[in-house]
């Protein structure tokens, strides 16, 4: 074992610090970029788990949402046409308000508290379970088991609930949010609907979303009907040939649209997010800080703890060993630390990650988004330990003579 | 281990000649070294003995290309003039030829007394399979064999600076510098450490200095030089004596 790896093992209390700090610099941006991705997946869920094997956009659109990504009616039958292709569905949507709908008891017992309230001189709400607005997205799916709209994770019985007229589904991390719970009727953009079916693993902190029947959507009078639609659903034969027939597909549009298979298009998905300016102030701003601070304390901490040993490098020194190779000590010691920081900010991430998901809120990790952050703290370690070798100027080996 | 140097036996090792040293206290100038000659042969052990701030780790740091003297000459084995080589050929030249022992013992908690002597002996670019072999040896020889696998805080004083002998050792160097080697230690301890350095002098034919003020190691002394004030006031040779007296009382 080498003498660096070996003095950071055995003096692990004294490089604490500087794990510590690398732990959390990593955990800023990590816990940062892992929240922004993971909403952004909350708004594909639908996509990542859909039938589809291919998706067809707009050209140009990069992202399901967030854009442009329609396009022309008369795409559909020039999609069709590829002799592999089984299903062309446009993947429907809108929005609108949405109240929940209170029972007369509930509206009694609400009434009766604000009276009380009032009374007590005391501000009137605050507890939640009154009445709720929110604005919300509506996806579509076609009611039919199987079909290419569905996602994978829709029981028959969601399917036969969804086919209902005016029955939604809400995922169970929006009832809270929503005001209400399975069966309840509630109003929306004026009409009622009925909560039909819970979903979960369809998370989205932004703004709820109901999923309800094309027809649903139809008689709501919000369906496309126009010469443009929402972006296709298409289910192809085989779907381990989706990138050779998105390719073929693509080939046949000639720039009228683009086909995307599943996975190109939620990688888009995330990355168009993280390309948002807001976010991506956001995230550089952290990164920025989590260099200083993790700079900052892991160059103090290894200044310390060189300096606690600077008569052993003195003596080494005496020895005849050149400065450059105590130099290469310290940035050893350094590259060390900052392996054992990517260890350290992992476990404190996964910590978080279990924090969140208990709160309901979804974070991803992309394997990309983690290689670069191990580098990331990596090269903090060794920056501070550049930083450091000044203190080497101290091991003078005459004053061990005295 | 081999004995390399003891055919070199009886011929000069090092010599100097006006070693002037100066520091700066405040706004006047100390004279540490005043026009300071010395010499060492081979196989001898060369005490340096006076009273504190008489100057002789100064003359140590300046002989052994630590410390750079403001005059004077500095010849060291085939090195003719020390003190004109650049920083990086003298390191080279420590690393080649000189052992150096402190009073503190200066070794890293966190490695075993084998890994003390190996780390050193990999810096000479010595393989890990003959610098284990070579770490084990010294280690033996002072020995220290059963406690290899210790940790300086498991081993005592005694057992430290014999850690730290057999890092000089292992390196099989032609001159070997002891500051104080003792003087932290007790006496039956310190009794062991200088034998060492007197069996490195006769066996293996190293030219050992050991700067002291403890006039009990002039028993084991080829050779001893009292410095007082920057000047030598004698220097006397000796024959070691057969039965040394103990440190110990």
């Amino acid at each position: 074992m080498s003498l660096a790896l070996a003095t950071l093992l055995y003096e692990w209390r004294r490089y604490m610090a500087a794990v510590v700090a690398l732990a959390f610099s990593g955990l800023l941006v990590l816990a940062q970029v892992g929240m922004f991705v993971g909403i952004g997946k909350g708004f594909t869920a639908q996509i990542d788990r859909a039938r589809a094997d291919i998706m067809v956009l707009g050209p140009g659109a990069k992202a399901l949402f967030g854009g442009p990504s329609g396009l022309p009616r008369r795409m559909i039958p020039l999609v069709y046409s590829h002799p592999e292709v089984t299903q062309v569905a446009p993947l429907d949507g809108s929005g609108g308000r949405f109240q929940n709908i209170l029972s007369p008891e509930e509206q009694a017992k609400i009434d009766a508290r604000t009276k009380a309230a009032a009374k007590g001189g005391r501000q009137a709400g605050g507890e939640g379970g009154g009445r709720k607005t929110e604005f919300v997205n509506v996806t579509v799916i076609d009611a039919i088991p199987g079909y290419v709209t569905v996602p994978t994770d829709y029981t028959q019985s969601m399917v036969e609930a969804l086919r209902q007229p005016y029955a939604v589904a809400v995922d169970q991390t929006a009832l809270k949010r929503l005001g209400v719970k399975k069966g309840d009727k509630a109003i929306y953009n004026g009409k009622t609907i009925t909560i039909a079916v819970v979903t979960t693993g369809y998370p989205n902190i932004i703004q709820p979303t109901l999923v309800m029947s094309r027809d649903t959507l139809r008689m709501l009078g919000e369906a496309d009907t126009g010469p443009r639609v929402a972006p296709l659903m298409v289910q192809i034969r085989d779907p381990a040939r989706a990138e050779i027939v998105a390719a073929q597909l693509n080939k046949k549009g000639d720039g009228k649209f683009r086909a995307w298979t599943r996975q190109e298009l939620a990688d888009a998905n995330s990355s168009a997010m993280l390309d948002d300016q807001i976010i991506g102030i956001m995230l550089g701003f952290s990164a920025f800080l989590g260099l200083l601070i993790g700079v900052a304390i892991t160059w103090q901490t290894l200044r310390g703890a060189i300096m606690a040993n600077i008569k052993e490098f003195a003596s080494l020194r005496a020895l005849g060993v050149s400065m450059g190779d105590l130099r290469n000590i310290v940035m050893e010691l350094s590259f060390w630390v900052g392996i054992v920081g990517v260890g350290a900010a992992g476990l404190l991430t996964w910590l978080v990650t279990l924090l969140a998901a208990a709160g309901g809120v979804p974070m991803y990790f992309p394997p990309s988004l983690i290689i670069i952050v191990a580098v990331f703290l990596v090269i903090i370690a060794m920056l501070s330990g550049f930083l450091s070798l000044g203190i080497l100027k101290n091991s003078q080996p005459a004053d061990l003579l005295r | 281990m081999s004995n390399d140097h003891s055919h070199l036996r009886g011929q000069s090792a090092l010599s100097a000649q006006g070693l002037v040293k100066r520091f700066k206290t405040g706004r006047t100038f100390v004279e540490v070294l005043k026009g300071v000659d010395f010499d060492a042969k081979h196989g001898d052990v060369t005490m340096v003995m006076g009273p504190s701030g008489s100057g002789k780790s100064t003359l140590v740091a300046a002989l052994s290309g630590l410390l750079e003297p403001d005059e004077g000459n500095v010849s060291a084995l085939e090195a003719k003039d020390l003190w004109s080589l650049s920083k990086g050929k003298i390191d080279k030249f420590r690393l080649d030829h000189c052992g150096f022992i402190f009073q503190g013992f200066n070794l890293f908690p966190a490695l075993t007394a084998k890994q003390q002597v190996m780390t050193v002996l990999k810096y000479q670019n010595v393989g890990p399979g003959e610098a284990s072999r070579r770490a084990q040896a010294a280690l033996e020889s002072v020995g220290l064999g059963p406690r290899v696998n210790q940790r300086p805080s498991e081993l005592s004083g005694g057992e430290k600076q014999r850690v730290a002998i057999a890092r000089a050792l292992a390196k099989n160097p032609n001159l070997i510098f002891a500051d104080e080697p003792t003087s932290a230690l007790d006496g039956k301890s310190g009794e062991i450490v200088i034998k060492l350095l007197r069996a490195a002098a006769t066996e293996r034919g190293a030219a050992v200095i050991c700067v002291t003020h403890d006039p009990r190691l002039e028993a084991y002394a080829d050779r001893v030089i009292h410095i007082e004030d920057g000047r030598i006031l004698d220097d006397v040779r000796r024959t070691p004596d057969a039965n040394p007296a103990p440190l110990s009382h």
